[in-house]
C-alpha cells in the first residue's frame, strides 16, 4: 500500500531511531511511505493551547497536502495522530469550515476532509492484519513480557480518534501476541507519560513517568513499548531523572512500536536504533535471544 | 414470560481501615438481567447476603452523583453502567473505590480533597460592581453567549473525572478537572465581574498543570468534555495575560518554535521555554541525551512552503486578531 508518510518532529530530530526502524518495518511488510517535505509541525498540543483556530490551520494544510496526492495519512507519534485527527473531526463542523477556510484560500489551500489519518499500529493491524504479520515474523520475541504504553493521543477523546477502546484498549496487545511477546497487563498503560509538563513541572512529570514504570514493573513487565516518541523522551530520556524523583530504581527500556515489530522481523539492534536509548535495551534482547537458543 | 438472566461475578473491593490492615476482594456471583446496573447487583448483596456492605448511592437515576466508583478499572457511576456488557468484556466484575481519595470504607472515599479543590475557584458569580446585575429581574443572555458554557452547568459533580485523572494522582496542586470545568463556566459568564482576576490567579495555581490526556472526558457522565474546557480556558488566559508562568510561557514558545520553520527546533525550544533556573537544571540531562542522539543540537532546515505556514500565523494570530 502507498501512504503519506508523516513522521512528526521529533523522529526527524533527536528521535530518529523511531523514523529508522519505521522505514525497515515498512520495507519489509510493503507499506511504500511516500514523503513530503512540505509538512509542518502537527502543534503537538501545545498550539492548541496557546490558538486553536491556528493549530486546526496548520493541521488541515497537512491534510490537504495528503489529499492533494489522493492518499491517506501515516503517523508515528501518539500525539501526532491526535492533533490530526482532531482537525479532521472539526473539518467536519461548517463553523470550523467557514472561520478557516478564508485563511486557507489566501494560502491557495483548500481542504475537503477526505483523508484518514492512520497510526501506524492501526496500519499494521488493520491493513497489513496480524495474520499476514505473523508470517513475515523470523524471530519470534518469546519470552519477553511487554507493557504497551499507548500514548493518550491515540486514543482519546474517542469522538476524535475513533480507534479501539479509549479506556480498555487491546490492539497494541494483540500486536505484541502476533509478534511472540506476552503482553502484560495494567492499569498505567492507557494513562499519560507526563510529557506535557516536562518543561512545566518536571518533578511532577518525572513522578507520573515513574508511576506508570512501577505499574508495568509489578505486573512483571521487562520492557515496555510505546507508538509515540514524545512518551518515549519521558520513559526513557527521562527515566534517570524520574528514579532521582521517586528514590528507587526502574530500570526498565522502552522500545518504540516499531522496534519490536522490526526485531521479530529479523532487524539487528543497530538496523533499528536501539544503541540510542538511554536505557538500555541489551537485557530484554538476551530474553529474546535466550528462548530462541533453547 | 421472565427475563432471561445471567450471573455476574462481582469481585468487590472490601476494606476497613480502622480494623484492618489491607484491602480484600470478595466474590459475589448474582442472577441478574444483563440491563440490571452494577448499583442493583450491589444493593442485592447488601439486601441478601452481606448486609456490611458499605457504598454511597442516592437517586439510582444519573442525577445525584453519588455512586461514583471504579467498574473494571474505569470510574463510572455504578447506576448507569450495566452488568451485561461488563461480563461479555472482562468476565467478571471488579468493583473498587474511585481513585486518588482516601478509602474509609469499602466503596465509601473521603472526598474533601475533591471539594476543596472545587471551593478554591470560588464557583459562584461574582457580579461586576461596576455593572451590577438588575434587581428583581432575568438576566438576559443572547444565544451565543449561553451556547459558550452549555455543557459545564450539566456537571452533577460525582466525582469520576477526579477518580480519573493522572495529574491529580502525582500533584496535590493540580485543582482536578471538574473543579477547573466549574470554573470555566465563570470564566466565560457574561454576568461574572472577575474573569481577569479568575483567570491570573489559576494560571499559577495548577491550570498548567493538565495532562491533557483526556481520561476525565472519557470519565464524565455527562459529557461535560473537562479536559476541552481546560484548553479552552488556557487559550483564553493566554489571550487575555499573556505568558505568566511556566505552562503558558512553553505553550507560547512552542508556538513560535514553530513559526520560524514550519517543524520544531528542539533545542532552541528550551531556551524559548525554561526561565533560567530550569534551563539550568536541564542542562546536565541535556548533556546526557545528545551524547545518544546528536540531532538534539541540530537546526532544522524550514519546510517547503514555509512561507504558507507564515502566512497562517498573520491572518491567525496577530495581536489584532486575538482568539475566539
Amino acid at each position: 500500500m502507498r501512504i503519506a508518510y508523516y513522521p512528526g518532529c521529533v523522529a526527524q530530530e533527536s528521535g530518529r531511531e523511531l523514523d529508522v526502524s519505521t522505514r525497515w518495518v515498512c520495507e519489509k511488510v510493503g507499506i511504500e511511505l511516500v514523503e513530503f517535505p512540505s509538512f509542518s509541525c502537527c502543534g503537538s498540543g501545545f498550539i492548541d493551547e496557546a490558538n486553536q483556530r491556528l493549530n486546526l490551520a496548520l493541521n488541515a494544510r497537512n491534510l490537504a497536502i495528503a489529499e492533494k496526492a489522493g492518499l491517506d495519512l501515516l503517523t508515528i507519534c501518539s500525539t501526532c495522530q491526535g492533533m490530526l485527527s482532531l482537525a479532521n473531526h472539526r473539518w467536519q463542523e461548517a463553523e470550523t469550515r467557514a472561520q478557516l477556510e478564508p485563511a486557507l484560500r489566501q494560502i491557495g489551500v483548500a481542504y475537503r476532509g477526505s483523508v484518514k489519518v492512520k497510526h501506524l499500529l492501526q496500519v499494521l493491524t488493520e491493513d497489513i492484519g496480524l495474520a499476514q504479520l505473523k508470517t513475515l515474523v523470523k524471530r519470534p520475541l518469546s519470552g519477553l513480557k511487554v507493557g504497551a504504553f499507548y500514548g493518550c493521543h491515540l486514543l482519546r477523546p474517542q469522538a476524535e480518534l475513533g480507534f479501539d477502546d479509549p479506556e480498555d484498549p487491546h490492539t497494541f496487545e494483540d500486536l505484541l501476541t502476533a509478534l511472540g511477546a506476552t503482553p502484560v497487563m495494567y492499569r498505567g498503560r492507557v494513562m499519560c507519560c507526563g510529557f506535557p509538563i516536562l518543561f512545566v513541572k518536571e518533578s511532577t512529570a518525572n513522578r507520573i513517568a515513574a508511576n506508570q514504570i512501577d505499574d508495568a514493573r509489578a505486573h512483571g513487565a521487562d520492557a515496555m513499548a510505546t507508538p509515540c516518541p514524545l512518551c518515549h523522551i519521558s520513559l526513557d530520556s527521562y527515566q534517570n531523572r524520574a528514579e532521582t524523583e521517586v528514590g528507587h530504581s526502574l530500570k526498565t527500556p522502552i522500545f518504540h512500536l516499531p522496534q519490536l515489530v522490526g526485531l521479530a522481523l529479523g532487524a539487528t539492534p543497530d538496523q533499528l536504533g536501539l544503541p540510542r536509548h538511554l536505557v538500555p535495551t541489551d537485557g530484554a534482547l538476551a530474553k529474546i535471544a535466550a528462548k530462541a537458543s533453547t | 414470560m421472565a427475563t432471561a438472566t445471567i450471573t455476574a461475578e462481582m469481585d468487590v473491593f472490601r476494606f476497613d481501615p480502622t480494623s484492618e490492615s489491607k484491602p480484600r476482594y470478595q466474590r459475589y456471583s448474582l442472577e441478574l438481567p444483563p440491563h440490571a446496573p452494577v448499583l442493583t447487583a450491589l444493593l442485592k448483596i447488601r439486601e441478601e447476603t452481606d448486609p456490611t456492605l458499605t457504598l454511597r448511592y442516592s437517586c439510582r437515576s444519573a442525577i445525584c452523583g453519588s455512586c461514583a466508583m471504579l467498574i473494571n478499572a474505569r470510574s463510572r457511576l455504578a447506576c448507569q453502567t450495566p452488568v451485561g456488557p461488563e461480563m461479555e468484556r472482562h468476565g467478571r466484575i471488579v468493583i473498587e473505590p474511585m481513585g486518588n481519595q482516601p478509602v474509609l470504607r469499602d466503596l465509601v472515599v473521603e472526598t474533601e480533597p475533591f471539594w476543596r479543590q472545587y471551593h478554591r475557584v470560588e464557583p459562584y458569580l461574582k457580579p461586576d460592581p461596576l455593572r451590577p446585575m438588575p434587581v428583581g429581574k432575568e438576566t438576559p443572555m443572547t444565544p451565543t453567549e449561553v451556547k459558550r458554557f452549555q455543557e459545564t452547568p450539566r456537571c452533577i459533580a460525582c466525582g469520576a473525572c477526579y477518580s480519573a485523572c493522572p495529574a491529580v494522582t502525582a500533584d496535590p496542586e493540580f485543582p482536578g478537572p471538574m473543579a477547573l470545568a466549574k470554573l470555566y463556566r465563570y470564566v466565560v459568564d457574561p454576568r461574572d465581574g472577575a474573569h481577569q482576576d479568575r483567570l491570573l490567579r489559576i494560571q499559577t495555581s495548577g491550570l498548567w498543570l493538565c495532562l491533557r490526556c483526556h481520561l476525565c472526558t472519557e470519565a464524565c457522565p455527562k459529557d461535560v468534555r473537562p479536559s476541552e474546557r481546560i484548553r479552552d480556558l488556557k487559550e483564553l488566559a493566554i489571550a487575555a495575560q499573556g505568558v505568566t508562568e511556566p505552562g503558558s510561557r512553553h505553550a507560547v514558545a512552542f508556538k513560535d518554535n514553530i513559526a520560524e520553520k514550519g517543524v520544531l527546533n528542539e533545542f532552541k525550544l528550551a531556551r524559548q521555554s525554561l526561565g533560567p533556573s530550569q534551563l539550568l537544571g536541564q542542562l546536565s540531562q541535556g548533556v546526557k541525551i545528545r551524547r545518544r542522539k546528536p540531532e538534539l543540537m541540530k537546526k532544522p532546515k524550514p519546510i517547503d512552503g514555509h512561507a504558507e505556514v507564515v502566512k497562517l500565523y498573520e491572518l491567525l494570530d496577530s495581536d489584532e486578531e486575538g482568539t475566539p
